[in-house]
């Protein structure tokens, strides 16, 4: 098929789905009365705050089981209570769990399809009648009544109200309740890592078909558990992180399923705190961090002319400390009893006993996190700083080697004060220091400031990668050096600079200083003005290029939108007044997500096409490619775009559910839940829409074409290796040398680094100098 | 199978042939990892907010067992490095040293910030919180003269200095400036195991002698440190009379026992008696105690990292494997040996003193 064709045919596809989208929301409006069911939690509370028994209430003409789509009269009225005084008399309100009713006449109006309840002229009685059509699916229906008996007098003292409850067979008896979510979530985690093995078990059948056996596999498997090759290392990251983005998708769409409709019941609040909390953590540190350490094992020391790290073994043991701590982590969830504290972990909460229990094994395995990511941070910053090749000053690293070194400076300077504090929290939990405990006189806000000291520089830290890698492909893919790389590179060392005086406007709210409110409002604006620098930069690198249409280009531009996007309603946050307004709603989530899905997760995209060649031998196929970042691209603003909206109008995040009818103040109005069943439509079309990349990684290494060592035609050291590099990458007695136009040495030491060199190295070691 | 190096079939467990340089594959990451895991999950499970579990120890120790057995197979891979490999700069400004030596100095700089947030928090408490001494000062609460000060019985969250207990008198200080000389000590011992292992033209088996020697006696010091640090915190010991000093029998008692426990909510101090009516203040001193056990102790930690990293070298140098050649990784630990001297430095007058 020509690429023409299928371009088109997946545009025409995705045209659809999109109006498929848009309509479906309209044509699913809510089946179960939406509106009726703050009442039903809460009761009538507005007539007195408790129900009073002697008000009895009595339900006529309803069957005792009913038959499928007839119609009943059903007449609701009530005795006792308050005597009538002539003026009002009652009202009611009737929840039916299935079924419709129709509305006989102007004393009773319909909330939602199966929710009735008084008019205005209907409080003037004490009966009521009403139609209720019985549903076609035949299990059991739960009715539930409320009355209230008013005095008349035209408040609400001394008026009473009362609950009734009943239920109606259905010639199929009672319905299947909801799966616990831990068991479906458990489940799926079970089967990705079954689906995991066999593929690795797969990919091992691949390297031969011929010696599929034990005697093979074991020392198959013993050579990558014991592997100390940045390449293996980095595929082990791959693998880790592409497991674990597919688990905090899974949690994404379990919590997406939860909210698709008003107070839907699948999640309760309680276990969705362990839900939002499991899929932060998971993404931020489970997925996304190994991510980066994937592509930085392999590409870093390619492409500064290293043949591998320079701690290799501290380098494996970065990698060991995750899987272990993702154990740790998750092991609350399969005791039901996972970490409710946010990513963030707030102080009380978190050293409190009324948290879950699995909070000690999530600080246990957040620990071990730490401790990987310092040793990963001495590695490569040592590797950058001592094993460039020879004519490779600082100022001639490429631009995604500079971005792994300002993340790693900024995680390893910064991670220690989030490992205090996690070391602080554990030993409260465990041996009861009181580090946090307001009443022995701990400072919740201590810990507020050490996590934020660590948490703003780490979400730089994923995203700065992701510029690195998106500066590789749009200088590729426009055919011209990036322009203005100076610039570049002192832009993401200020980013670097400035992550770690700006982390306090996480913490408008929380009674800091209000002069530190305003420096730090003032600081984080400062942070647009690098960022700005960077996407001009890009776009000028365009601007003067001639852009080559591959599928990492197309991540790339993608890139481009959604993280400005993202950047521009970043900037509304570090207004403190507007911040007072949307912080706490999906005006946050929608940020984030813009910025750590459009930003981090589509440069990884890019990243995964346009180094794939380089790390198999094999090219990826550009069709799925582009199918890919379609629908993706389509969908994931279809998740989050809508949340802008939701935000604004004061949509809670961290909470299980919202309400559209009920006169709470946290109600939102109803077209909030068109447009959240259209989020969840679109998060799951972009979850499974990311599973075309995985077909296309695992189709392509077995029938792709075989890569060149420089399919796109970089520049840089890694495309003059082959693909796959060899081990070690670089041979150690013939390192490679970057040389300008003129065949010079690209760069010799400037006075101060010559300085610098004679300070550092004795006289005596001299001559072991290149 | 690894297929940098045909002839050099890689060994999981086992001794390197360094002379194939890098990358070695090792089982020790992966057992490091899970030995970890399992200690800390083993941790959490036998105390729980102060309730002791003693059916997970065993957890513990597996988990502690596991992580020795795979700090054995590294060294085991180590032991036979001598040098020849030894990766070397070839980037400015650091061409020509040891990549390992940069290593230890950029991970001196993440440590740097482990003990930057702890002096942190005790900033925060110490400055936040009022301090005990001064509410004693205040005198005892009266309804209408003294309505902000103590009660009898009532504990008051207030901030105890461990100085206080510590810096009583030149016998509770002891330990701790025992402690600071010893440290310092070993820094020099340390300086002159590296010093004679460089040393080009010295016999192999006087370089082996001096080597050992020096390495050992910064074993010892390293174990000294640690058992006074015991002592005080949890035995404590006996002055006994020298009269011709005007020195008298008395019994040093240790902090635990003075009542300076981690979590002691109803604390006594032995001054805060008020004279008047005898009446005793106490005191919630959580944060306090916790801080300097815990800042104290993270500094303990290092030292006892440190104890077990000598315990290697000391036996290699006692096996004479130290040459010119490889002595620069004497100067790696030194490093780090240092900076743990330079923050007792910080920690001593900040906990001990003042």
């Amino acid at each position: 098929m020509e690429r023409k064709t299928l371009v088109t045919r997946s545009m025409v596809a995705l045209i659809l789905i999109s109006i498929a989208m848009v309509v479906s929301p309209a044509v699913n409006s809510l089946p179960t009365g939406v509106g009726g069911t703050g009442i039903q939690s809460s009761g009538c509370n507005c007539h007195s705050a408790v129900p009073t028994a002697t008000v009895d209430i009595t339900v006529d003409g309803l069957p005792e089981e009913y038959n499928a789509s007839e119609t009943y009269t059903v007449t609701v009225s009530f005795s006792g209570g308050p005597v009538e005084s002539g003026i009002n008399s009652g009202g009611f309100n009737l929840w039916a769990s299935g079924g419709e009713f129709s509305v006989l006449d102007a004393t009773v109006e319909s909330r939602a399809p199966a929710e009735v309840t008084h008019t205005e002229a209907g409080n003037d009685y004490r009966t009521w009648t009403v139609e209720w059509i019985a549903p076609s699916h035949g299990r059991d229906v739960d009715f539930i009544v409320h009355v209230n008996s008013v005095n008349g007098d035209g408040a609400n003292s001394g008026d009473e109200w009362n609950r009734y409850d009943l239920t109606v067979a259905g010639s199929l008896g009672p319905g299947l309740d909801p799966a616990d979510p831990f068991t479906v979530l458990a489940t799926l985690i079970i089967i990705s890592g079954l689906l995991l093995t066999i593929t690795i078990l797969y990919g091992f059948y691949r390297t031969n078909p011929d010696v599929f056996d034990w005697e093979h596999l074991a020392p198959w498997i013993a050579d990558w558990l014991t592997t100390t090759d940045h390449k293996k290392i980095g595929t082990l990251y791959f693998v880790q992180g592409l497991f674990f983005l597919g688990v905090g998708g899974i949690l994404a769409m379990m919590i997406r399923l939860q909210l698709a409709g008003p107070d839907m019941g699948f999640i309760s609040q309680d276990q969705y705190n362990s839900f939002f909390t499991l899929h932060g953590t998971t993404m931020i540190f489970l997925a996304a961090m190994p991510l980066i350490n994937g592509f930085a094992n392999w590409i870093v020391p390619l492409q500064i002319g290293a043949p591998d790290l320079a701690l290799p073994r501290i380098n494996a043991l970065s990698f060991w400390l995750q899987p272990f701590a993702a154990l740790l982590i998750f092991t609350g969830v399969f005791s039901g009893q996972g970490a409710d504290t946010g990513w963030t972990g707030y102080a009380p909460y978190i050293v409190s006993t009324g948290a879950h229990t699995g909070v000690t094994m999530w600080v246990a395995g957040q620990i071990m996190l730490v401790a990987s990511s310092t040793l990963t941070g001495i590695n490569f910053l040592t590797t950058m700083a001592v094993m460039r090749a020879e004519g490779m000053g600082w100022m001639q690293m490429p631009l995604f080697t500079w971005s792994i070194l300002v993340a790693n400076l900024m995680l390893f300077l910064s991670i220690p004060a989030f490992g205090v504090g996690l070391i602080q929290v554990y030993l409260d939990r465990t041996i009861s220091t009181a580090f946090y405990d307001i009443a022995a006189g701990g400072d919740p806000l201590l810990w507020s400031h050490l996590f934020w000291y660590f948490g703003h520089p780490e979400v730089y830290v994923v995203i700065v990668p992701a510029f690195g890698v998106i500066s590789e492909v749009l200088a590729t893919s426009a055919r011209r050096s990036i322009f203005g790389y100076k610039s570049m590179v002192l832009a993401m060392a200020g980013i670097g600079i400035v992550a770690f005086i700006v982390y306090g406007h996480h913490m408008f709210t929380s009674g800091m200083s209000p002069n530190l409110r305003f420096i730090t409002m003032l600081t984080t604006m400062l942070v647009a003005v690098p960022t700005g620098v960077k996407i001009f930069n890009w776009l000028k690198t365009l601007h003067g290029g001639s852009l080559v249409y591959r599928t990492h280009t197309l991540w790339a531009l993608g890139f481009l939108v959604t993280f400005t996007l993202g950047g521009i309603s970043g900037m509304f946050f570090p207004s403190i007044t507007m911040d007072a307004h949307l912080h706490e709603t999906y005006f946050v989530v929608a940020h984030f997500h813009y910025v750590l899905v459009g930003g981090t997760v589509f440069g990884f995209f890019a990243a995964i096409y346009y180094w794939y060649p380089k790390m198999t031998g094999r090219m990826l196929d550009e069709k799925l490619g582009t199918l890919h970042f379609l629908t993706a691209f389509v969908t994931y603003n279809g998740i989050f775009w809508p949340m802008h909206r939701l935000g604004v109008i004061g949509m809670p995040r961290r909470t299980h559910t919202y309400f559209i009818t009920t006169e709470d103040f946290t109600a939102l109005p109803e077209w909030a839940a068109d447009w959240n069943m259209f989020i969840s439509v679109c998060a799951f079309l972009f979850f499974f829409s990311n599973f075309i990349l995985v077909a296309n990684m695992l189709i392509s290494l077995v029938r792709g074409q075989k890569a060149p060592a420089d399919p796109w035609g970089g520049w840089s050291f890694e495309w003059m290796t082959a693909s796959p590099p060899p081990t070690p990458s670089f041979d150690w007695n013939n390192l490679p040398v970057l040389k300008d136009a003129n065949e010079h040495i690209a760069n010799e030491p400037s006075a101060i680094g010559r300085w610098f060199n004679r300070l550092m190295v004795p006289e005596d070691q001299e001559e072991v100098s290149h | 199978m690894s297929d940098h190096d045909d002839h050099h079939a890689p060994q999981p467990w086992g001794p390197h042939d360094w002379h194939h340089g890098a990358p070695h594959n090792s089982f020790s990451p992966l057992f490091l990892s899970m030995g970890v895991a399992i200690s800390l999950f083993g941790l959490a499970a036998a105390w729980d907010y102060g309730t002791y579990n003693p059916g997970h120890i065993p957890t513990i120790l597996l988990g502690l067992l596991v992580v020795g057995f795979s700090m054995f197979i590294w060294w085991r891979q180590d032991i036979s490095f001598d040098g020849h490999y030894d990766p070397i700069s070839t980037g400015t400004p650091f061409r020509g040293i040891q990549v390992r030596k940069v290593a230890t100095w950029v991970f001196l700089m993440s440590e740097m910030m482990v003990f930057t947030s702890l002096f942190s928090t005790y900033m925060r408490y110490r400055l936040g919180i009022e301090n005990c001494g001064t509410v004693f000062e205040r005198g005892m609460f009266d309804p209408v003269t003294n309505p902000t000060g103590w009660q009898e019985g009532v504990a008051v969250t207030c901030f105890e200095p461990a100085s206080h207990l510590i810096a009583s008198s030149w016998w509770h200080l002891a330990p701790g400036a025992v402690n600071t000389f010893a440290l310092i000590l070993s820094s020099f011992t340390v300086v002159q195991a590296l010093r004679y292992a460089k040393m080009p033209d010295l016999d192999e088996e006087a370089r082996r002698k001096k080597v050992y020697r020096y390495l050992a006696s910064t074993w010892c010091l390293a174990v000294l440190f640690l058992t006074l640090k015991m002592v005080e915190w949890f035995v404590g010991f006996y002055v006994p009379e020298i009269s011709f000093i005007g020195l008298h029998e008395h019994d040093i008692v240790s902090l635990v026992d003075e009542g300076y426990t981690i979590n002691a909510d109803h604390y006594q101090h032995h001054s805060y008696i008020d004279e008047a009516t005898g009446a005793h203040m106490v005191a919630n001193i959580q944060v306090s105690a916790s801080l300097f056990y815990v800042t104290t102790g993270t500094h303990g930690a290092h030292v006892a990292g440190g104890i077990i990293g000598l315990t290697y070298m000391t036996f290699k140098a006692w096996k004479g494997l130290y040459t010119p050649a490889n002595a620069v990784s004497i100067e790696y630990f030194g490093l780090y040996w240092h900076f743990v001297d330079l923050i007792w430095v910080l920690v001593f007058p900040f906990f001990y003193l003042y």
